[in-house]
């Protein structure tokens, strides 16, 4: 009889030393849970900041700056523009050749 | 035992003790340890929310789960309006522990002088200040890598506009708490706004979530809003508009350009503008989007109606005769006079050479209640179905208290008013086959219906006017581009400044075109406005016919509009050599 309750005794300390152990890894994996989650939602949130900065380097007015001032481009017209239509292609094509 | 104080001896004890004594004593006790447990079960088992709530106090927080406010884009999806982390800085200046070079660092990075941030960090008896808010999360960064102690930081959203000014009537802008104030920001707050969830936790000592309790309210962010603007059109309307009016010296200029198919704004742009980051200094005059608040007599730009009015009812043809000889007219006792006198005009050439008189002919044939109608039809007088702050709906008088002068001088644009806007969608009645189309900031895909106020017939017939009137002989020949065929109306008009219209000498001046372009299939519908021109130039085919023809011209070639004119073509055939 006092044997048996002795490995029930150990039986119930085991059993809940794992389960001390149990919470206390849930815990620790919820942290690192945690600390993943607001990683991605500061890199969603520099991503959102790159895309802006991104765009503010593109808008119209750089664009048309740099094309302009650096790489001395004008605007196209309709006088130095070919227009093509898909079903001529072939005839067209030939004459781009030539241009060229 | 033998030395042991006799304790019996004592007289006052040796009266034998009663049993009832020792047995109440530990009745009373156990009375009392009953109470205790009784006292125990209840608060563990009866009532324990009490103690359950004072625990969770000391364990659990509410976090808060902030929504993102939803982003603004224009038609091909470019962001206009974003929200992005901006950091503020606060302090409690009695725990800031920094040194001078610390303190200096930090002024440094804040842009502030460091007698300013002294000032701010001065008042010890405050427990909170803000050192700066919403800075840029680079420097908010290196902010917190100095480590001074007392400096703490809160996270707040700030609006980025990168297209900056050239959009900035249209967008409007949001406050520090990121609520919006002007523009689409104001008037879709509520849908670009998202809800913020919330969540309870369970924190440890370090102040680490540990665990969740109970369900968390998802936030839920704000929706993103597409608008029917097209960034790149817009930037060449703000271009053409702000180097129109400062070439000719005026006070602001206005575009409005519609699709002229879908009734979408592709391209609504107002200057003087301003940076929608730089908001000091600012003036009330230059936050109007003018195109959409302010009115103004249309002037000639309404003759189209009356003329096509006058078409539709089939009380003439184009090429009815109209005698305008000697260049006036009088209705009871008003003089209406032309510019420049011209005899027997076609229905045509009144609109081309834009005949006060002609007009005025043709309008006194019509009853007031007609004229009444179309120009309600065509949105006059009526605010317009936008969502916008501070749309305004012009005037146009009921019919019934016209007196003959007015039903004159309205033929021709006076006595009423409009918004560029308004004048630009009263176009689309004849840019799309008699129907009037409901403009739309937002995009859409599907196909527009209109209300139909003039046959389609009437709609190609009036088309044809205005092309004379933008073509040789006519009013707005600047308004021709290459390429393409334009049709438009120029309008030049006194301002009222006071009750009157002024002296010839300090008369100012008001000069317009609407128009479309290309002629026989209009695509888009511009109108352009340049305010009190002071330049010399003060005709509307002077000042704002122009603008017309480069912004056509580009927004044609950027929707891939094949020229339906011919054009001598200036492709280099020869091989040239690259130069290198």
């Amino acid at each position: 009889m006092t044997r048996l309750n002795l490995v029930l005794l150990l039986a119930v300390l085991a059993s809940a030393l794992y389960l001390v152990r149990t919470q206390y890894e849930s815990r620790r994996l919820y942290v690192e849970l945690e600390k993943a989650q607001a990683e991605s939602r500061k890199l969603e949130a520099e991503n959102e900041r790159l895309q802006v900065e991104k765009r503010a380097q593109a808008t119209p007015l750089r664009v048309e700056k740099i094309a302009k001032d650096k790489l001395q481009m004008r605007t196209a017209t309709p006088a130095i523009t070919q227009y093509v239509t898909s079903r001529e292609d072939a005839v067209t094509g030939a004459n781009e050749g030539a241009a060229r | 035992m033998s030395k042991s104080v006799r304790y019996t001896s004592s007289p006052l004890l040796a009266s034998k003790t009663p049993v009832w004594r020792s047995k109440f004593i530990v009745a009373g006790i156990a009375l009392a340890f009953t109470g205790l447990v009784g006292r125990a079960a209840y608060i563990q088992i009866f009532d324990n929310q009490f103690f359950i709530d004072k625990g969770k106090v000391r364990f659990t927080r509410t976090l808060e789960l902030p929504a993102n406010r939803g982003r603004i884009l224009d038609r091909n999806g470019l962001i206009l309006a974003s929200s992005v982390p901006a950091p503020s800085i606060w302090a409690i200046p009695e725990d800031v522990e920094a040194s001078k070079p610390q303190l200096a660092e930090l002024a440094k990075l804040l842009g502030m002088s460091l007698a300013d941030l002294n000032k701010k960090l001065a008042d010890e008896d405050k427990t909170f200040v803000w050192i700066k808010r919403q800075v840029d999360d680079a420097v908010a960064k290196k902010i917190h890598a100095l480590g001074i102690k007392g400096i703490y930081q809160r996270k707040e959203y700030k609006r980025q506009y990168p297209e900056g000014e050239t959009i900035a009537h249209v967008i409007g802008f949001t406050n520090v708490e990121d609520k919006g104030q002007e523009g689409i920001e104001l008037a879709f707050n509520k849908e670009l706004t998202g809800r913020a969830g919330s969540r309870r936790v369970i924190k440890d000592r370090l102040g680490r979530v540990v665990e969740d309790i109970g369900e968390q309210v998802p936030p839920v962010d704000g929706k993103d809003l597409q608008l029917s603007i097209d960034s790149k059109m817009q930037f060449v309307a703000y271009q053409k508009v702000r180097d129109a009016v400062i070439a000719n010296k005026a006070l602001s200029g206005s575009v409005v350009m519609l699709d002229a198919i879908t009734g979408e704004v592709l391209a609504m742009a107002n200057y003087p503008s301003y940076v929608p980051d730089k908001r000091e200094n600012m003036t009330g005059a230059q936050l109007r989007n003018r195109a959409l608040t302010d009115t103004f007599e249309p002037g000639s730009v309404m003759k189209a109606f009356t003329i096509g009015l006058a078409l539709e009812s089939g009380r003439v043809t184009p090429q009815t005769v109209i005698q305008t000889a000697p260049g006036s007219i009088n209705i009871t006792g008003t003089t209406i006079r032309d510019a420049h006198p011209r005899g027997a005009l076609t229905v045509q050439q009144v609109i081309q050479v834009s005949s006060n008189v002609g007009t005025t002919k043709i309008a006194m044939e019509m009853q007031a209640r007609e004229m009444w109608e179309t120009f309600s039809q065509a949105g006059l007088g009526q605010k317009p179905q936008i969502t916008f702050p501070g749309v305004v709906s012009g005037r146009l008088r009921p019919y019934k208290t016209w007196r003959p002068i007015e039903q004159a001088t309205m033929s021709y644009g006076y006595g009423l008013s409009a918004s560029l806007f308004q004048m630009a969608r009263a176009y689309t009645v004849f840019g799309h086959d008699g129907q009037i189309l409901a403009a739309t900031l937002l995009k859409s895909d599907e196909p527009a219906v209109g209300v139909q106020v003039f046959s389609s017939n009437t709609a190609a017939e009036v088309r044809k006017m205005l092309e004379m009137a933008a073509g040789p002989g006519g009013t707005g020949q600047k308004a021709q581009t290459l390429g393409y065929s334009v049709g438009g109306k120029t309008g030049t008009a006194y301002k009222q400044v006071g009750k009157d219209y002024g002296t010839e000498k300090d008369r100012k001046y008001r000069g317009w075109f609407v128009g479309m372009a290309p002629i026989d299939k209009p695509r888009v519908i511009v109108a352009v406005m340049i305010d009190e021109p002071s330049a010399g130039k003060r005709y509307g085919g002077d000042v704002a016919a122009p603008v017309f023809s480069e912004l056509v011209q580009q927004a044609l070639r950027m929707k891939g509009v094949q020229p339906d004119m011919s054009v001598k073509p200036q492709i280099i055939t020869q091989a040239v050599e690259e130069s290198l």
